[in-house]
C-alpha cells in the first residue's frame, strides 16, 4: 500500500501528511460494537477535538491509538506509515503518549521523579538515581512547556492544575523515544481543574500545537470549541463528521452528538413553575466551620435549588459533606425545618430526611456488584421491611415502580448495578434517596459528572421534579453553566467562606463571566 | 394460513437477567463438587472409608472447625480478617476448666458471652481506633495466648465434671454427633438471620465498598463490631466443643485449628476481600478441610505434612477466586 504521502520526500514527512490516521477502526466487545468503522484525521500541529457522548467509542478509540486495546480490523497510519500499536511502549515509540484521565502520579515523589519514572535514561547510572541529572531531565521537560514548577517539589504538595503539567511534561518524555514530533492525547484534562486552572491549561495546549500534535476530549462543548481546529464527533462507534471550530456553536456539535436537535430548553428551566411567594425555609446554616471552611453562612428553602460555585479548594465539597455527617466541624449551629440538625454521623444525617449523591459515583455512590434493587433500598431499609424482617416481594414491586418512573435502563432489578450505564447508575443512587418518601434536603455532589447529555437532561427533570415537590436542594455543579442553569440562587465560596450570594432567577440568569469574577 | 386472532407481541428482547455466568456458577459449586471429590478418592484409596463409623466420626472432629470458620466469615465478609479466633478458643477452654466448679451448668453460657464480650472489644478497638482488624486480631491473637498460659499456669486444667459437656457428645437421630448437628443449627441460624433482615445488604455492602456503605447511611461501625462479636461468640462455643472432646481446658488447646479455619473461609469461595461470599461455604469448606485431614494418614502422608497442605491450600484458593480486575493492587 502507498501512504498518501510522496514517498520522494524521504525523512522529513510532508506537511500534508497527517500526523495520525485511523481507517476504519473495528472493534467488538462482546454484545457491543465499541469501534464500528472509525475514521479519523490528526493534521500534524493540530489540536483535534473529539467529542461524543458517553459509549459514543472515544475511550476505547483512545486506547487503541496508545496500544492498550487491539482492534479488530482497521489500520493506524503514523506519519505515512503504517503501524500496530500493541503496548504502551510501542505507541511511545511512535510518538504517541496520553494523559490519562485519571491522574497517574505517584503522589509522594518529587515532580521530576514523576516526569523520568519508567524513563530514566541517564538519571540512572548503575542502578542509582543520579539526582543532579534527573533534575536536569526533568527541568528540560518542564521547559518545554514553558512551567516554572520546582522539579524537587513533591507532587502531592502541587495543585491540581501542577500535576497536570507534570503529567503533560512527563508525556512529552516520549521525544527522546521517536524521530518524530509526538501526539499527545489528553482524556478529559479539565474534569478535575476549575475555571482559572482551565485557562493556564488552554494556554499549554495551544504551546504544544507549536512542535506537536494535540487529540483533546472533553465532556465540556465549549471547552472544545475554545481550544480545538477542528472537532470530530462519533456517535455509536462511528465517525459522524468534523467540524471546524471557527464559528460553530455547543448546539452545532450537540446535534451532531445526539443526532437529533436536543431541546433547547436543557436545564427545563421553562418546564416547571416556580411560586413567587416566600418558601418555607428548610435549611439554614449560622457560621459553620470545619478544617476547610469557616463562618459559612446558607439558608435554603423548601423546593428551592441552591448552588455552591467555587474554584478548587474553595471547600464546598467539605461544607456538603459536613452536612451529611461525613465531615467533622468545630463551629456551627445547622438547622433542618426548624430543628437542630445532628452532625455527627451519616445516620443521624439520613434520619433527619438528607440525602446525599457523592461526586465519586462508582466509589462512594453505588456498590457496584450489588443489584440495582439491593443498591435502591440500600439506606432506607424500612422501604423493604416488615418490622426487622425483608420483604422481597415489597422490595421488587417497589424497586420496579422506580425504575419505571425514572426509566432506569436496566435489564432486570436483580442486575449489577457495575453493568449499568453511568446515567442509570445515578438515576439508581439518586432513587436510593426517594423510595421511602421521606426525603427534605438533597446533597448532590457534582451529580452529572461523567454522564453524557441525554442522561445529564433526564437527572436535571428530576431535580427539578422533586424541588417542585418540596425537597431542598444544595447543588455542587459540574460546570458554571451547569449552575446557572439549574439553581434558583448561588452562593459564591472562596477560601472556605461564603463570599457572596447571587439571585439566580429564572429569566435574569447571571453569566458565568459574573460568577468567576466573584470567585477568584 | 389463517392470521392469528391475537397479534403477535413484537419479538422480546433477550432479557440478560443480571445473574451469574455458567463460568461463575461453576466456580460457586466447585466447593462442593471438591468435597464429593475428595470423599470418592478416599473411598478409593481405602473402601472401609465410606462407612457410617467413619463418617461419623469424621463430621464429630469437624464441629470446632465448622462454627470457628463460621464466626470469623462474618468478618471476613465485612472486609476485614479475625486472626485471633484460635487464640481466643484456647482461652476459652481454660475459662471453661476454670469456671466449671464454681458456675456448674451456667459455665457454657458464661464462656460464650465471655469470648463474645472479648469480640466485641476488637471490634471496637478496630472502628473507633480505626487500625486494621488483621493488626488489632493479630495483637488479640498473642495477647489471649499469653492470658491462657499466666491463668493456667502453663498447664492443662482438667475437667472433672463431664455432665456440663456430656450433652455434646450425645447423638440426634442415633447417627449425627450433637457437636455436629449444634455446628450446623448455628450455621443456620447465623444464615437465617442475614437473610431475613437488612444485615445481609450491610454487610456486602461494607464488604464490598465501605465507603459507599458509610455515605449510603448504613450502620457500618455497629455491624462490623456485630461480626467480631459473633465470630468471638463462635470461638466461645467452639472452646466448649473442645472441652467435651478432651475433658481439660489447656492454653493452646485450639492453637492449631487458625490456619485450618482460615482456609475452610477460602476454600468455600468466599472472597478475602470482603463482600462476596457466604457462611454456608464455609462449612462446606470446614468438611473439605476436614476429609484432608483425616484423610492423609489413609492415603499414608505422614501428618506433619499438613500445615504445608493447609498454606499450599490458602494460597491456591485465593489465587483462584481473586478477583484481580476489582482489586487495584496486591498488597
Amino acid at each position: 500500500m502507498i501512504p498518501p504521502a510522496n514517498p520522494e520526500i524521504g525523512q522529513q514527512p510532508h506537511p500534508m501528511v497527517p500526523a495520525l490516521e485511523v481507517k476504519n477502526l473495528v472493534k467488538h466487545y462482546p454484545g457491543v460494537k465499541a469501534l464500528d468503522g472509525v475514521d479519523l484525521v490528526v493534521r500534524q500541529n493540530e489540536v483535534l477535538g473529539l467529542a461524543g457522548e458517553n459509549g459514543a467509542g472515544k475511550s476505547t478509540l483512545l486506547k487503541a491509538l496508545v496500544g492498550l486495546v487491539r482492534p479488530d480490523s482497521g489500520e493506524i497510519w503514523v506519519r505515512g506509515e503504517k503501524v500496530r500499536l500493541r503496548s504502551v511502549v510501542e505507541a511511545a515509540n511512535h510518538g504517541i503518549g496520553m494523559v490519562f484521565q485519571e491522574q497517574s502520579l505517584v503522589p509522594n515523589l518529587t515532580a521530576a521523579e514523576n516526569i523520568v519514572l519508567g524513563s530514566e535514561g541517564a538519571g540512572v547510572r548503575g542502578g542509582v538515581y543520579r539526582w543532579e541529572t534527573m533534575r536536569k531531565l526533568a527541568q528540560e521537560q518542564l521547559d518545554k512547556i514553558g512551567s516554572d514548577i520546582n522539579p524537587l517539589a513533591r507532587t502531592d504538595t502541587l495543585s491540581f492544575a501542577d500535576r497536570q503539567m507534570v503529567e503533560i511534561a512527563k508525556v512529552l518524555r516520549i521525544e527522546q523515544r521517536s524521530q518524530h514530533p509526538p501526539v499527545i492525547i489528553l482524556d478529559e484534562p479539565t474534569s478535575v481543574l476549575e475555571s482559572k486552572e482551565i485557562e493556564t491549561l488552554f494556554t499549554q495546549v495551544r504551546r504544544l500545537r507549536e512542535f506537536a500534535s494535540v487529540v483533546f476530549v472533553s465532556h465540556r462543548l465549549d471547552e472544545v470549541l475554545d481550544v480545538c481546529d477542528r472537532v470530530s464527533v462519533l456517535r455509536g462507534g462511528q465517525s459522524v463528521g468534523e467540524v471546524a471550530t471557527a464559528g460553530a456553536a455547543p448546539a452545532d456539535l450537540h446535534r451532531m452528538m445526539i443526532g437529533s436537535t436536543g431541546s433547547d430548553d436543557h436545564y427545563h428551566d421553562q418546564a416547571y413553575e416556580r411560586s413567587a411567594e416566600p418558601l418555607r425555609p428548610m435549611l439554614s446554616i449560622r457560621g459553620l466551620s470545619g478544617k476547610t471552611f469557616r463562618d459559612v453562612d446558607l439558608e435554603v428553602a423548601a423546593g428551592e435549588i441552591v448552588g455552591i460555585v467555587g474554584v478548587h479548594g474553595s471547600g464546598r465539597e467539605d461544607v456538603c459533606r459536613a452536612l451529611f455527617g461525613a465531615e467533622p466541624t468545630l463551629a456551627g449551629e445547622v438547622t433542618l425545618d426548624g430543628k437542630r440538625l445532628d452532625l455527627s454521623s451519616t445516620r443521624a444525617a439520613v434520619a433527619a430526611g438528607i440525602g446525599y449523591v457523592p461526586a465519586e459515583r462508582k466509589i462512594e455512590g453505588m456498590v457496584g456488584p450489588m443489584s440495582v434493587a439491593d443498591n435502591m433500598t440500600l439506606t432506607k431499609q424500612q422501604s423493604r421491611c416488615a418490622g426487622p424482617i425483608v420483604m422481597p416481594k415489597r422490595q421488587s414491586s417497589l424497586v420496579d415502580r422506580w425504575i419505571e418512573r425514572l426509566s432506569i435502563r436496566t435489564p432486570h432489578r436483580g442486575t449489577q448495578i457495575q453493568r449499568l450505564s453511568g446515567g442509570n447508575q445515578q438515576k439508581v443512587v439518586l432513587a436510593r434517596w426517594l423510595v421511602a418518601g421521606d426525603i427534605r434536603l438533597l446533597l448532590l455532589d457534582h451529580p452529572t459528572r461523567g454522564l453524557d447529555i441525554g442522561a445529564r437532561s433526564e437527572v436535571y427533570r428530576l431535580m427539578r421534579e422533586l424541588a417542585d415537590s418540596g425537597v431542598a436542594t444544595v447543588l455542587l455543579a459540574d460546570s458554571l453553566e451547569e449552575a446557572i442553569g439549574m439553581s434558583d440562587r448561588i452562593v459564591v465560596m472562596s477560601d472556605g467562606k461564603a463570599t457572596k450570594h447571587v439571585p439566580c432567577p429564572s429569566g435574569d440568569k447571571p453569566t458565568p463571566l459574573d460568577l468567576v469574577k466573584e470567585m477568584v | 394460513m389463517s392470521t392469528p386472532v391475537i397479534a403477535q407481541p413484537a419479538a422480546e428482547p433477550v432479557v440478560v437477567k443480571g445473574g451469574p455466568t455458567p463460568a461463575q456458577r461453576l466456580t460457586s459449586f466447585m466447593p462442593v463438587i471438591a468435597l464429593v471429590a475428595l470423599l470418592a478418592a478416599l473411598t478409593i484409596a481405602d473402601p472401609d472409608f465410606l462407612t457410617q463409623k467413619s463418617l461419623t466420626a469424621a463430621i464429630r472432629t469437624s464441629a470446632p472447625l465448622v462454627v470457628l470458620a463460621a464466626g470469623a466469615t462474618l468478618v471476613v465478609l465485612c472486609g476485614g480478617i479475625d486472626l485471633s479466633i484460635a487464640a481466643l478458643a484456647s482461652l476459652s477452654t481454660v475459662f471453661f476448666a476454670m469456671w466449671l466448679p464454681d458456675l456448674g451448668g451456667l459455665t457454657t453460657l458464661a464462656v460464650i458471652a465471655a469470648a463474645a464480650g472479648i469480640g466485641a472489644i476488637q471490634g471496637i478497638a478496630h472502628v473507633v481506633l480505626r487500625i486494621p482488624s488483621f493488626i488489632v486480631t493479630l495483637g488479640g491473637m498473642s495477647i489471649f495466648s499469653a492470658v491462657a498460659l499466666v491463668i493456667s499456669d502453663a498447664g492443662p486444667i482438667r475437667v472433672v465434671d463431664r455432665d456440663a459437656t456430656n450433652w455434646l457428645t450425645l447423638y440426634v437421630a442415633g447417627y449425627i454427633p450433637m457437636a455436629f448437628f449444634v455446628a450446623v443449627v448455628v450455621v443456620a441460624v447465623i444464615a437465617l438471620v442475614l437473610k431475613l433482615t437488612p444485615l445481609q445488604s450491610y454487610i456486602t455492602a461494607t464488604g464490598y465498598s465501605e465507603s459507599a456503605a458509610r455515605l449510603a447511611g448504613t450502620p457500618v461501625d455497629r455491624v462490623k463490631v456485630g461480626a467480631f462479636t459473633v465470630s468471638g461468640a463462635c470461638a466461645g462455643l467452639a472452646a466448649v466443643m473442645l472441652v467435651s472432646r478432651n475433658f481439660s481446658g489447656s492454653p493452646t488447646m485450639a492453637d492449631n485449628l487458625l490456619l485450618p479455619a482460615v482456609a475452610a473461609i477460602v476454600v468455600g469461595g468466599t472472597a478475602i476481600t470482603g463482600g462476596h461470599g457466604s457462611i454456608w461455604r464455609s462449612l462446606v469448606g470446614a468438611l473439605v478441610i476436614t476429609l484432608l485431614r483425616v484423610g492423609l494418614p489413609i492415603v499414608g502422608v505422614p501428618s506433619a505434612y499438613e500445615q504445608i497442605l493447609y498454606g499450599a491450600i490458602i494460597v491456591a484458593a485465593v489465587a483462584l477466586t481473586l478477583d484481580r480486575s476489582k482489586v487495584l493492587t496486591i498488597k
